[in-house]
């Protein structure tokens, strides 16, 4: 393959015009001008040079097809909207914001919860954005970051205060419906010892278009947060995400990423465990079909003592779809007592699906409590499946069975009965459309 | 079809790849009947069972199996236990993420050719349950996952009382029980068991058949049933075991 010739895009314009529409303060103005010019200079991820992008080769991704900061789509959302968005399911009064690419078409927040734009944000919650936006995913981290906070819109902080315990999860979904680039950004900043659960619930149209998505998480000293991720994105979405989070000391990190969507979802999930004591649960569940590519890029770094990882990403692969897991585990000179665990299980479904799985373990301490990792990939069990079928179930059945058994290992660790009957239904769906 | 026997197996041949474990192996089970058939290691007990219930690994190299007059080894494994046949695996395999309740309402709605009502099904599990003595908390945990010795026979027993076979066929379902949990699995095979249905125990000793009582004992060696007797045959394996068998078997062949 011949390496691309480096593209030149005019960011620093088109971003300039996007920050004025915004309205950005001079922190995110700052911050944005940074950024357009690390995307102009900077090139694209080699696959050969960086080892997270070893399995996406972006080097023919034409960036200057996609037209950043789309049309405006204002205007409320109808009566019926939850229904459309299949989210009747949601306890009322709890917080739900919706955007419609990019632009906000319903907020409803729930007591103790403070979503807010993050160029409209006033007071304290505007000195919190200008001095956290960009501090845990900072521009330089790769083009697609620099891009993303070039050409940032709709970008939400969700900041719990101290000692609240949200009861039901915050959902903020973001639809993209135009062909675009689109780069939705989610800072989550709570305070000591709260509570929350952020289920970010994208989707898009069959459209092609070009996803940059970013988080940020910050939780307090004590405090528990779950970021779920939902990816519904339509065939034609390519999307290039970071999540990261800064841990409090005790504090508890849960990441869930369920992908069904997207024609590339390349997913970059880091859980920097500063804080004494603090740990993460990073959870990943994929079904792919046809020519999908799911590819997850994970990061346990143990930087502080007495912190504990756990990780469990699985998928689920038909037709000629592939997925990819790269995972290092790192345990720092400072990171006594730590304690790691990465699992990553692959099922087969068909003889052109494909797996490639290297979960690394880099140990710097000897003082450590636990530091494993496994990996399995394969197809269906035939035992089991000649367990099911002599019950009775016929063949077909007794594999969706499996693969959905095979999945729910995740999902079971979902608290929240809602949740996690959607989340099942999602899988269900996508198994149900593979099969047939 | 009532006048067919419930299960003909005539003259037997079946392996695993090239290498054939059952040598012509006949037997007739009729409802109503308790068959066991006992052997030492390798005379093809296993094999047996996993041909009834139809395992891909096997390969039938001649003969021919009727269930209710009709051909079993031409139906698929799922379609054998919609006819009424039913094994007990003697290593059932865990299968993690899918709940016994899922499980066990998935199988019956296959059986049925649609939906059962989810309140009839609640009160069948429960009853059954009921009479296997087994907490309800067991119907949520995963199919034989984390399951002890004694979880796995009384799990394989609820699946037989819910699907209610005319045929249950039992691998070994003695082994790796302790006294009390035979005890206990023994009781539910005896609830269970009614003038419509045959049962065929497979197995190695005979304190199973303390509890279960045959009227019919064979024994296999060497993939061929070499005698057949009343309960007074198990008892008498028991005294003298196996080799007297293997060693009339081997004089034969010489």
């Amino acid at each position: 393959m011949t390496v691309a010739t480096e593209q030149k895009l005019p960011v620093v314009a088109l971003s300039k015009a996007i920050g004025a529409a915004e309205g950005d303060r001079p922190a995110t103005a700052q911050l944005r001008s940074k950024a357009a010019l690390l995307a102009e200079a900077m090139r694209l991820p080699d696959s050969y040079q960086e080892r997270p992008w070893k399995y996406a080769d972006v080097s023919g991704l034409d960036l200057a097809a996609y037209q950043p900061g789309a049309a405006a789509n204002r205007g409320d959302e109808p009566e019926s909207f939850r229904e459309r968005y299949n989210l009747e399911h949601l306890a009322a009064g709890s917080t739900l914001v919706i955007q419609k690419n990019g632009d906000c078409t319903y907020s409803e927040a729930s007591p103790g919860v403070t979503v807010v734009e993050v160029a409209k944000a006033t007071g304290e919650e505007a000195a919190t954005i200008d001095a956290k936006l960009g501090s845990v995913v900072p521009p330089e981290r790769s083009k697609f970051t620099a891009l993303h906070y070039a050409y940032m819109r709709g970008g939400l902080l969700v900041d719990i205060a101290a000692n609240v315990e949200v009861p039901e999860p915050v959902r903020i979904v973001r639809e993209l419906q135009v062909g675009q680039l689109a780069a939705p950004h989610t800072l989550i900043v709570t305070g000591a010892n709260s509570r929350v659960h952020v289920v970010e619930d994208f989707r898009s149209s069959e459209a092609d278009i070009l996803a940059l998505p970013v988080a940020e998480i910050l939780p307090g000293h004590g405090a528990t947060v779950r970021y779920t991720v939902l990816h519904r994105w339509g065939s034609n979405t390519r999307v290039f995400s970071e999540g990261q989070l800064l841990s409090g000391p005790d504090s508890t990190f849960v990441s869930t990423n369920l992908v069904v969507g997207g024609r590339l979802v390349k997913g970059h999930v880091e859980s920097s465990l500063t804080g004494r004591g603090s740990s993460s649960e990073l959870f990943g569940v994929f079904v792919g079909d046809h020519d999908q590519q799911i590819d997850f890029y994970t990061l346990q770094d143990h930087i502080g003592a007495d912190t504990r990882s756990d990780l469990l990403y699985k998928s689920a692969l038909a037709d000629q779809a592939r997925s990819a897991y790269y995972g290092l585990t790192r345990v720092g000179l400072e990171a006594r007592n730590a304690d790691a665990f990465q699992q990553d299980h692959n099922l087969l479904l068909s003889p052109e699906a494909r797996a490639d799985s290297d979960p690394v373990l880099e140990i710097l301490t000897n003082d450590i409590i636990r530091c494993n990792h496994g990996a399995t990939t394969g197809p269906v069990d035939d035992e089991q499946l000649f367990y099911l079928e002599s019950r009775g179930v016929p063949r077909k059945q007794a594999e969706a069975m499996l693969v959905r058994g095979f999945l729910n290992e995740v999902l079971a660790r979902v608290p929240q009965q809602a949740l996690r009957d959607e989340m099942e239904q999602i899988i269900d769906e996508k198994l149900a459309a593979v099969s047939s | 079809m009532s006048n067919s026997p419930l299960l003909e197996i005539k003259d037997l041949h079946a392996g695993i790849g090239d290498k054939e474990i059952l040598k012509g192996l006949s037997l007739t089970v009729d409802k109503n009947e308790v068959h066991a058939i006992m052997g030492p290691n390798g005379s093809g007990k296993s094999t047996l069972a996993n041909v009834l219930a139809g395992h891909p690994g096997y390969k039938v190299t001649g003969g021919e199996v009727l269930f209710h007059g009709k051909s079993l080894l031409a139906m698929k494994p799922d379609e054998r236990a919609h006819a009424g046949l039913f094994l007990a695996f003697q290593y059932p395999v865990a299968v993690p993420g899918v709940t016994m309740v899922n499980f066990l309402r998935q199988a019956l709605n296959a059986k049925h050719g649609g939906e059962m009502p989810i309140r009839e099904f609640r009160e069948k599990l429960f009853s059954k349950m009921g009479l296997l003595k087994m907490d309800q908390e067991f119907a949520r945990r995963y199919v034989n996952d984390g399951f002890s010795g004694g979880e796995k026979k009384r799990a394989e027993m609820l699946q037989m009382a819910m699907l209610e076979p005319s045929l249950a066929v039992l691998d070994e379902t003695d082994s790796g029980l302790d006294i009390d949990a035979l005890r206990t699995v023994a009781e539910g095979v005896n609830a269970l068991m009614n003038p419509e249905m045959g049962l065929l125990l497979i197995t190695h000793y005979q304190r199973l058949l303390n509890y279960i009582k045959p009227q019919f004992v064979h024994v296999l060696i060497d993939g061929r049933i070499v005698r057949s007797g009343g309960a007074e045959l198990a008892e008498e394996l028991e005294r003298t075991g196996y080799e007297e068998e293997e060693a009339l078997v081997a004089g034969g062949k010489a």
